[in-house]
């Protein structure tokens, strides 16, 4: 799989000097954003140079076989393309070319056709339909079309991170990788991986487990193999996030059960999710607003919150959404509630906490009370930066929280841009609504939740093999 | 010869179901069904098939009245929409008059079915489809005539684990119904549990079952029975 992110050579297939050629556009990233330093060749009709990559009109005249092909040329022209590269010895294929298997019976017999030259050549293939990886430590991507002087497209090569994303739309490829630019957390790697005739979303989750990767979210619009992604989730050992859209095909006959006729393809794959710890996120922007969670504080071990504002009004808001959310208010212990009390400046020394005008030791204390007490298993700030301090105080907050091995969701209830501004500037996980902050509490609790039950669920093998069982007979 | 004069004791799931799918059946007949259900862990009811009025009549006396009779056929789906259940019968004049008038229902029986009767509030539904993409999947729900029309019911991918089956069985809205209810007695989950990770064995375990409804399952004494049962078969061989 490494090869597909970080190839030594690759050869663009179908990338000329015609106008508005998508090819070129992979050629033009890799040349002079990215300064790929390894050999890119392109291969057209004319067998011309495309921006300083040397021109062949055929693959088999290629001077070596390249670690990775990206074809970009009309779906009818792909296998034969495909065979040139078995020819070639290349061993792995992105084919970004749409019109296969989402296009009709023509279409799907192509793909058939090139599944069986991949599986006797051993060649991995990604694709196709789609735009293929982007790798910001290694620097390379396969993206077409990408115009890299967008300052976030730039941006996200230069500053590297641990957040992976498997997409199967290019469009919310683009709109996570912006929304992250404005968040906290640098990308790693996306791939996007279209129809996904051979690798799919569950060689991918295997693949995330041994680089930096530190969360894979998860984009889909079909599932080839629901088993297959259950036992490559359940295996993961970093937390998988999806957001799955669309509705799969009925099966071919009509049900005849009421349980049949009852089951849906959204609660079972509820189901799937719950059983395998995958957390299935509610909303596309969830797949860039909920990750700092992960990366940026501990797991959530217990379910008891407390909450901590200088807005009473937001005390009894966050109330309600966490028990919405399943979670529950800690009740403070007496020790817990006379320690507030001395902190001074406390309106409510239940939970939620509430204080008025304090001083920034005021608001360290009681981080350092209610992380400290053992009733609570995580911290809901509510924290209006009504002062510069407060962002001071969140610093600290953010220390405490590694100390105590306890997580804060912390949401100012600010003007979503000021919050956003100071996010991006101090570095800290604000969340920018609390309805957010609370449903991260909910996800760091459910992976948790999810790690411990994980070592059981595939030991559930067939426990009494029904097969050797003779039927008693009931009557007797 | 009908199927059941040839399910012997050492009959296997596996060979009951072969059978079908080769007979070209597209589901098996209630009481076959009970015995496969019962072989994956279900407790089912007591009962057997007969074929004459003096046999009914026998059968349920040795049974204990009172009892119920249905027709029995594996073609016969929806018994009751059929009018093919007579309920509560006391006696032997009950079951004599009950024999006859489903045998003159003019529907093609392989039998009739005398059956315990079984008392409790609470009806539960256990059932097994398959999904596309993930395969055989259990369903636990509120059962009985309202099942559709309430969709309380959870579903879990096969295998399910015992705290998978725990978990689902406590997802329903209507969880409470589990604790005791009117002077009945707090439902046996360790059964339940067992059932539901049975199911999902039997569906992995078993290509040719396409579907089961197991509907209802009665709570009778805190022990849940199932009281109908239908396995319905792979089509296509």
């Amino acid at each position: 799989m490494e090869r597909f992110f970080d190839p030594k050579s690759v050869v663009v297939v179908g990338a000329s000097n015609t106008a508005f050629n998508l090819g070129a556009t992979i050629c033009n990233m890799l040349k002079d954003y990215l300064s790929y330093t390894g050999a890119v060749y392109a291969v057209n009709s004319k067998g011309e140079v495309v921006n300083g990559c040397p021109g062949y009109s055929s693959v088999l005249e290629l001077p070596q076989a390249p670690d990775l092909a990206i074809i970009i040329v009309a779906a009818r022209n792909v296998p034969g393309i495909i065979h040139d590269c078995a020819q070639k010895g290349i061993k792995r294929i992105i084919i970004e070319s749409a019109g296969f298997s989402e296009g009709g019976e023509t279409g799907e017999a192509m793909q058939c056709e090139m599944d069986d030259v991949a599986r006797k050549n051993g060649i991995r293939i990604m694709g196709p339909n789609c735009l293929g990886t982007l790798s910001t430590r290694n620097k390379f991507c396969s993206f077409y079309g990408v115009n890299p002087s967008l300052v976030e497209m730039n941006q996200v090569f230069e500053s590297p991170g641990t957040m992976s994303y498997i997409i199967q739309s290019g469009g919310v490829a683009v709109l996570v990788m912006e929304s992250l630019y404005y968040d906290l957390i640098g990308i790693n790697k996306v791939v996007s991986i279209g129809n996904k005739c051979d690798v799919d979303e569950a060689d991918l989750i295997d693949y995330f487990q041994s680089d930096a990767t530190e969360v894979i979210g998860i984009y889909l619009e079909n599932i080839a193999d629901g088993r297959k992604l259950m036992e490559a989730a359940a295996r993961s050992r970093k937390p998988v996030l999806i957001y799955k859209v669309g509705k799969t095909k009925e099966g071919a006959m009509a049900a005849m059960s009421h349980t049949a006729g009852m089951a849906n393809n959204d609660s079972i794959f509820d189901a799937a999710c719950r059983q395998a710890g995958i957390i299935r996120l509610q909303s596309i922007d969830e797949l860039h607003s909920l990750p700092k969670i992960f990366t940026e504080m501990p797991r959530l071990k217990g379910k008891r919150i407390a909450a901590f504002t200088n807005s009473g009004a937001f005390g009894s808001i966050a109330a309600d959404l966490l028990v919405q959310a399943g979670l529950q208010m800690a009740r403070l212990a007496p020790q817990t509630q006379e320690r507030l009390k001395k902190a001074g400046q406390v309106f409510n020394i239940k939970n939620p906490v509430d204080i008025g005008p304090a001083l920034p030791q005021t608001y360290l204390d009681i981080f350092e009370i209610l992380l400290s007490a053992d009733e609570v298993d995580g911290l809901l700030p509510l924290l209006s930066v009504w002062q510069t301090f407060v962002i001071d105080c969140l610093h600290e907050l953010l220390k405490m929280c590694k100390h105590y091995d306890k997580p804060a969701a912390i949401y100012t209830p600010n003007a979503i841009a000021k919050s956003i501004a100071i996010r991006a500037k101090h570095k800290i996980p604000i969340f920018e609504t609390s309805e957010q902050a609370v449903r991260a509490l909910s996800v760091s609790h459910t992976y948790y939740a999810s790690l411990r039950r994980r070592n059981l669920l595939y030991d559930a093998m067939l426990q009494d093999d029904a097969d050797n069982r003779p039927i008693a007979e009931v009557v007797s | 010869m009908t199927i059941h004069h040839v399910l012997k004791k050492e009959m296997t799931v596996q060979e009951l179901l072969l059978k079908a799918v080769q007979n070209g059946r597209q589901a098996l007949s209630e009481y076959e069904s009970k015995r496969v259900i019962a072989a994956a862990n279900v407790p089912v009811t007591r009962e057997t098939v007969v074929h004459s009025r003096q046999e009914a009549v026998e059968q349920a006396a040795r049974m204990g009245f009172p009892v119920v009779l249905k027709g029995s056929s594996p073609t016969l789906t929806h018994k009751t929409e059929m009018g093919m259940v007579r309920v509560n019968l006391k006696d032997a004049n009950d079951v004599a008059r009950a024999y006859d008038d489903l045998m003159g229902k003019g529907v093609d029986l392989e039998g009739v079915l005398i059956q315990e009767m079984v008392k409790g509030n609470r009806e539960f539904v256990i059932g097994l489809t398959r999904d596309p993409q993930f395969g055989p999947c259990v369903m636990f729900g509120m059962g009985g005539i309202f099942t559709e029309a309430l969709k309380d019911v959870a579903f879990r991918v096969a295998p399910l684990t015992e705290d998978d089956a725990r978990e689902m069985i406590g997802e329903i809205r209507a969880a409470k119904l589990l604790d005791a209810f009117r002077g009945e007695s707090a439902v046996d989950q360790d059964v339940l549990v067992q059932a539901l990770v049975g199911i999902g064995n039997l569906g992995l375990a078993h290509e040719d079952i396409a579907e089961i409804d197991i509907n209802p399952l009665i709570v009778t004494g805190g022990k849940p029975l199932a009281v109908d049962a239908l396995v319905i078969l792979k089509r296509g061989i």
